[in-house]
């Protein structure tokens, strides 16, 4: 066989093996990111009747700028950049966004003079000038419309899966040129064993597309299920009301936040500035747009009431502990595989419930002790249009 | 065995015409249609695949790279109480569009009305609605309809619309200038006290009452009979014996839905009934009344009087009354004279004539039968169609003369459906102010001033009283959409009346409705009580009325003898009517019950018309100045054509513009009543031709025996007459396979062919239900109609006189499908209840089941029908997909679908059942189709369960499956159908001639 032919043969091949890498890395990369939901909003800017310097404004807020020995550092409270953890101090955003059509006598009041007790607290050592409160404004009505710094993305998966790439080509090089390990073998296994690695990465990246497991949305309000579920012992269905008897859980109207929050206007540890949204809701008549965190896809008819109502399901087999989260997050991936391997397993109220009545047979089944229990699926639980149709 | 044939073209040349080659050829056509003309023709070269390949990957890469959209959950600020996201409410409400009055419940998911479902409680309606009325919901998410007011065709706000108009109202007033309030018949009391109030401020108001499809004879011929300008109600459950002249009873004729429902309880053979009405319609088309009697016989129009002047003779002479001057007719009367002796009291003869002569004739047979106070009820009369022919025509000389200054069209469009309609719309020039009340666009609110845009039905008050005691009451499920105000409302405005339609109506309620019962004290109590049921019936002692006095025929009737030349017979269609609804696609796409033809009309002309004639199907011909193309129906009398009121139409809305031809011009006037059928016509061939859209030669059973009859005194002798070969198949029913046995449930349904009359509203009631779209007439011709229930239609005997037989036919959910063992992805499968379910996003699109399926019941979606411009309807914008049920999956492009027994519906109710901790009850799942069957044909159940009806009636000794010799084991099973003939006349007539 002709030489340059082979060599030409093996170039082809490492040239598209090559390409096929790099055209497989950009899917992947973004499979990888997908996974992040983001919300995109637009604002327009508000002409202002003031004009403090931005940089003054934002070195005061991270504490750079001198204002005395005691004097408390905004953004240590108030944070700057999207975070996963409850913070119950108002972001630098949102107290942008809450004065940015508002006057500066205004702001200069809510932080100068507080209500609220921590407030007082901590903002007792505060002194600014009518300059500085001037800058501080001006910096955050930028805030307001540059929203808080974007969290780093996070690229181990992507990483990986380059170092994987990088690795099959040194491993073709070597085999091909410069022949530095003797043993083919050893090339073979390297390199299937990376292409077995980045086969796993990316079907288990393109496996969790379109589910969203732990998926956890800062919300409008930071509502806390854990002081509401858990510390004051509410219980959920006090809130969701018809998670019993409607298809849906449903989320609380604002009136029913009210019940409570007409009393309750100020929380231990959170303070006023998240209750007072409620309020603001409700006065203003303007609903909450809340962040919906368990999505099913549209080709799937799910029920609350079939599964609470009548089978008496607890809310955190499916929900997980949310009386420990401050933030809401979809604990399970919602899959069919893990519908169905509930409903493989779980038993039916089939004593209890008369309208299991008509299922003679195996109720025969069960006097006669051939079966212990009778799962979902033995009521046809896990047929194809029990939920798609 | 008899033979049953489906078009003339298969009775004459077997199944395999050149037809169905043709249609092989464009089909394959149509499929290379799908793709850009020239990319079948060229060579792929190494450059364009490279090319594709580069979009695929960046297509790929910037789909993959969009962020999956934040969903919100907003919910209620304040959450009203009776609301629960997610499930269903109804509201009792009332649908009258000046053709048809029904009782409803509308269903409506987070505030959008959804479907429209039949309230029980009506004693009219009693749960049953027609496919109109299913279809209503539709028009409500029409992108057509106006949205504001308008000046002169130039948007506009209320303020200033109002100021103008009582100004110029005024002004007329003051003058002493006439006002004409143009209608169609309303039969809504609040409204007519509205009018009388709008009267009371301009006393110069004359209002005019005006129906297209006018009983002008029939009122006429009453107040001469009885004194009362009325239209008796019916009783058809209670006539054994029903003789009908070209009345459409069924169909079109006064009250299609509860006519049915009697009509059928009578037909209905169950729990070992062996007695039943018969039923002989005369008729000149063949209408689906006629398709449902036991004899039929073509007649002309004008045939009809004769035949029934000779009737009355016959009659007249033995109760020794006076006698009309009538030729003999060419029909032997004898016998059937004979038999409505026997029936004296329990039968009923009713004609469609607009002609007070041939009413009057009617009346007094009737009269002399006894049938007043038995089956025609004159004490409870129909408040449907008051309208006089007369009065239009002197609106139109008044307007010539310059009389009227200023017409108010409140649902009526007479430059539409007027028959001298050039000449109405050059006396409107005389006219100064012209306002239209039109809810969207229309041939009148073209020329009109003002327009000011009536709420759709569905948002409104309104109340009606179709039959004397019987009211029901209108609400809005929906606010206003548009910026549009209540018809009432805007009379109210104007009449300065201060109050909105909604205080005005409760407080007519509370005021005059109130008084007519006392079962509750309260007035406040009894609007709620009444708003929550949508009926108030005033409870009458006694049910029986009264027969009058003495009834006279005035002056000697001569009848003429029927004409030679060819009629012309003008009819309304069960879809469209008289075309007020012409803009519902759902409608336009509804087979027509006989001639299975969708979106156009047609000239019917009979097969011995066309041999003689030379013409073809799709043959265009002239006619009375109209081209329309030509369809050879088989039970077109001799001598007589026929044509579809309510196409024709434009500046309607783009799914109904230019849909046929308008034949409303044809209309004439005969003694001052409009005629529908039309003497000495001719027809002229063209050349041309004009393909129509006909669904009949799709789903062909191959000539396999699936309908099967027999008469009543076969079937009296032995119930199982005419399934013979059902037993044999039961015998021959093994299987090497254990049987499958269902615990818990096991749906099936069961459907009476006595019963079922091919209306067509269970298909519209599918159609809304299971989110089916709709796919035009080219795709329709490609045979891809969508609909997931449809109705065979069969004929037998003789093509110019043949029988007819209907048979709904929907996904069998056989036991052991032949479809589920070829799907080579398992999308389609079994359930534990016997439903044969697939799962859309399993389904690759193979059509290896639509293959094997011996039923033809799967349907495949060929195209993407929502969001795709091609397929401009109701999916094709926001608005109109408000409609669509949230509990029902919008199929994709390539996948398979078909019934699936309304699986939503069935999980809906056991949850119900669990929830209250309690079995299932008999009949309380019901499918879509079953729950508006108007005949009750249909029934669906457990089959597990040996008291439900629907095992009644699988144990019934008709009951058989379709193509039960596959071992398909159906979960549908049908009762064969008995005709109350005699016996000779089902096995004898039917015949092998044609085999």
């Amino acid at each position: 066989m002709n030489n340059s032919f082979v060599v030409q043969f093996w170039k082809r091949i490492l040239l598209g093996a090559l390409l096929f890498m790099l055209l497989m890395a950009i899917p992947v990369a973004i499979f990888v990111s997908v996974s992040e939901n983001t919300r995109d909003e637009e604002k327009a800017v508000v002409k202002k009747d003031y004009a403090g310097d931005i940089k003054k404004g934002q070195r005061i807020f991270f504490g750079q700028a001198d204002l005395g020995e005691n004097a408390p550092v905004c953004s240590s409270c108030h944070n700057t950049v999207e975070i996963d953890s409850l913070n119950w101090y108002p972001s630098s955003y949102e107290i942008g966004s809450k004065f940015e059509n508002k006057g500066l006598t205004e702001f200069k009041k809510a932080v100068l003079s507080p209500s609220t007790p921590t407030m007082k607290k901590v903002h007792a050592t505060l002194t600014l000038t009518d300059q500085d409160v001037t800058d501080v404004k001006t910096y955050l009505d930028q805030v307001a419309v540059d929203g808080l710094t974007p969290k780093k993305p996070v690229i181990k998966n992507t990483l990986l899966l380059i170092l994987l790439t990088i690795i099959i080509i040194i491993a073709m090089v070597d085999l091909f040129f410069t022949w530095k390990v003797k043993f083919k073998v050893i090339h073979l296994v390297v390199i299937l064993l990376a292409i077995a690695g980045q086969v796993k990465i990316v079907s288990h990246a393109a496996i969790a597309l379109g589910r969203s497991q732990d998926y956890s949305p800062d919300q409008p309000i930071k509502f806390s299920h854990k002081v509401h579920a858990d510390q004051n012992k509410i219980d959920c269905l006090y809130c969701h009301t018809t998670a019993e008897y409607g298809k849906n859980a449903g989320i609380p109207s604002v009136n029913l936040c009210m019940n409570c929050h007409i009393l309750v206007a100020e929380g231990k540890i959170s303070g006023k500035y998240e209750i007072d949204k409620v309020k603001a809701a409700y006065i203003n008549k303007k609903p909450i747009e809340w962040i919906r965190v368990h999505n099913l896809p549209d080709h799937v008819y799910f029920n609350h009431s079939q599964h609470v109502g009548a089978g008496k399901l607890d809310c955190t087999e499916c929900h997980g502990e949310v009386e420990e989260m401050h933030i809401i997050k979809q604990v399970e991936d919602l899959s069919m595989g893990w519908c169905i391997d509930c409903h493989r397993t779980r038993e039916v109220n089939f004593n209890e419930n008369r309208y299991y009545g008509d299922y003679k047979q195996l109720h025969k089944d069960m006097k006669s002790g051939k079966i212990k229990k009778v799962t979902v699926e033995d009521i046809g639980g896990t047929d194809c249009a029990k939920c798609h149709y | 065995m008899k033979k049953y044939w489906k078009s003339p073209e298969e009775l004459s040349y077997g199944v395999n015409t050149s037809q169905e080659d043709k249609f092989e050829l464009d089909h394959k056509n149509a499929v290379i249609d799908l793709f850009e003309k020239d990319i079948p023709e060229k060579a792929t070269s190494r450059r364009s695949f490279l090319k594709l390949m580069g979009f695929s990957i960046s297509a790929a890469t910037v789909v993959a790279s969009c962020k999956r959209p934040v969903q919100k959950a907003i919910p209620y600020l304040i959450k009203p109480e009776e609301i629960t996201p997610g499930n269903a409410s109804y509201y009792a409400s009332t649908y009258y569009d000046g053709t048809e009055y029904g009782s409803i419940l509308v269903k409506t998911r987070d505030g959008r009305p959804i479907k429209i479902e039949g309230n029980e409680l009506s004693r009219i309606s009693a749960g049953k609605i027609s496919a109109r009325i299913q279809a209503s919901v539709l028009s409500l998410y029409d992108d057509v309809r106006y949205k504001t007011p308008m000046i002169s065709g130039v948007d506009s706000d209320w303020g200033k619309t109002d100021v103008e108009i009582i100004n110029k109202l005024s002004a007329i007033n003051k003058e002493g200038g006439k006002i004409v309030l143009l209608s169609d018949t309303v039969i809504s009391p609040g409204t007519i006290k509205v009018i009388d109030l709008f009267k009371e401020k301009y006393p110069s108001l004359e209002w005019i009452q005006y129906d297209p499809v006018s009983y002008s004879g029939m009122l006429v011929a009453n107040n001469k009979s009885f004194g009362k300008q009325v239209i008796p109600d019916y009783h058809f459950d209670k006539a054994d014996l029903i003789v009908s002249f070209s009345a459409d009873f069924l169909g079109t004729w006064i009250a299609p839905v509860p006519f049915t429902r009697d009509y059928s309880k009578n037909r209905k053979l169950d729990n070992g009934k062996k007695k039943m009405s018969k039923h002989i319609q005369f008729e000149s088309g063949l209408s689906l009344t006629g398709s449902s009697s036991d004899k039929r016989i073509p007649v002309k129009p004008s045939e009809g009087k004769v035949i029934l002047g000779n009737i009355y003779n016959l009659l007249a002479e033995k109760a020794g009354a006076a006698k009309v001057n009538v030729p003999k007719s060419r029909i032997d009367i004898n016998e059937l004279v004979k038999d409505l002796e026997m029936h004296k009291g329990n039968s009923l003869v009713v004609s469609g004539a607009n002609d007070a002569n041939t009413q009057l004739l009617v009346n007094k047979i009737n009269y002399l039968l006894g049938n007043y106070g038995k089956t025609i009820d004159l004490d409870k009369p129909l408040y449907l169609k008051k309208g006089l022919d007369a009065d239009m025509d002197k609106l139109v000389s008044d307007m010539e003369q310059g009389k009227v200054s200023a017409i108010l069209f409140y649902n009526a469009n007479p430059l539409y459906n007027f028959r001298k309609k050039e000449k109405f719309e050059k006396s409107l020039d005389k006219v100064s102010l012209k306002v239209s009340l039109s809810t969207s666009p229309d041939e009148t609110s073209l020329i009109a001033d003002y327009i000011c845009p009536d709420n759709h039905y569905l948002e409104s008050w309104n109340d009606a009283e179709p039959r004397k005691g019987s009211f029901s009451l209108a609400q809005p499920t929906i606010s206003p959409i548009f910026d549009t105000r209540q018809a009432q409302d805007s009379l109210l405005k104007w009449a300065g009346a201060g109050m909105d339609y909604h205080s005005f109506l409760e407080q007519t309620w509370k005021e005059y409705i109130f008084s007519l019962q006392e079962k509750i004290a309260n007035p406040k109590e009894f609007w709620i009580h009444s708003l929550q049921d949508g009926v108030f019936d005033v409870s009458s002692s006694n049910e029986t009325a009264i027969p009058p006095e003495s009834i006279e025929i005035y002056g000697p009737v001569d009848i003429k003898p029927a004409g030679e030349g060819l009629d012309l017979v003008l009819y309304e269609t069960v879809a469209l009517g008289d075309g007020r609804n012409a803009n519902n696609p759902w409608l336009q796409e509804l087979p027509d019950p006989v001639s299975k033809a969708c979106w156009d009309n047609y000239l019917n002309i009979s097969p011995s018309f066309a041999e003689k004639n030379g013409l073809q199907n799709e043959d265009v011909v002239e006619i009375a100045g109209l081209k329309v193309p030509v369809f050879v129906q088989p039970g077109q009398a001799e001598g007589t054509v026929s044509l579809a009121l309510g196409y024709g139409r434009d500046n309607t809305g783009k799914v109904a513009n230019n849909v046929g031809v308008n034949a409303w011009p044809l209309v004439t006037l005969v003694d001052g009543a409009q005629q529908l059928s039309i003497e000495g016509v001719s027809v002229k061939k063209t050349g041309k031709k004009h393909s129509l859209a006909l669904t009949q030669t799709h789903h062909s059973m191959e000539g396999r025996p699936i309908v099967r009859e027999t008469s009543l005194e076969a079937y009296i002798k032995d119930p199982s007459s005419g399934n013979e070969s059902h037993e044999e198949a039961e015998r021959n029913k093994v299987t090497l396979y254990n049987e499958v046995k269902f615990d818990g449930h096991h749906w099936g349904m069961a459907i009476d062919l006595n019963a079922c009359t091919s209306c067509g509203a269970c298909i519209i009631a599918c159609q809304a239900e299971n989110n089916i779209p709709v796919i035009g007439k080219e795709e329709v011709k490609n045979r891809r109609i969508m609909h997931w229930i449809r109705i065979d239609r069969y004929y037998s005997d003789e093509p110019d006189q043949p029988m007819v037989l209907n048979q709904p036919v929907m996904c069998q959910h056989c036991d052991n499908a032949p479809c589920e063992n070829v799907c080579p992805v398992s999308a389609t499968m079994h359930s534990n209840e016997g439903l044969n379910q697939i799962a859309y996003n399993r389904c690759i699109g193979t059509k290896y089941c639509i293959n094997n399926c011996p039923y033809r019941v799967r349907r495949f979606n060929w195209y993407k029908y929502v969001d795709n411009d091609k397929f401009d309807y109701n999916q094709n914008s926001d608005l109109g997909r408000l409609v669509l049920n949230p509990d029902v999956v919008v199929r994709e492009r390539g996948v398979v679908e078909k019934c699936t027994f309304c699986t939503q519906r069935i999980q809906e109710k056991k949850l119900d059942a669990k929830l209250e901790n309690r079995a299932l009850r008999d009949g309380e799942i019901q499918p879509a189709c079953v729950q508006t069957c108007p005949s009750e044909a249909l029934v669906f159940g457990d089959l597990n369960d040996p008291e439900s009806k629907v095992s009644r009636m699988f144990g019934s000794e008709r009951n058989y499956h379709l193509l039960e010799e596959l071992h398909t084991l159906p979960s549908v099973g049908y009762l064969t159908k008995v005709r109350n003939v005699k016996a000779e006349e089902i096995n004898d007539a039917g015949h092998d001639k044609h085999a």
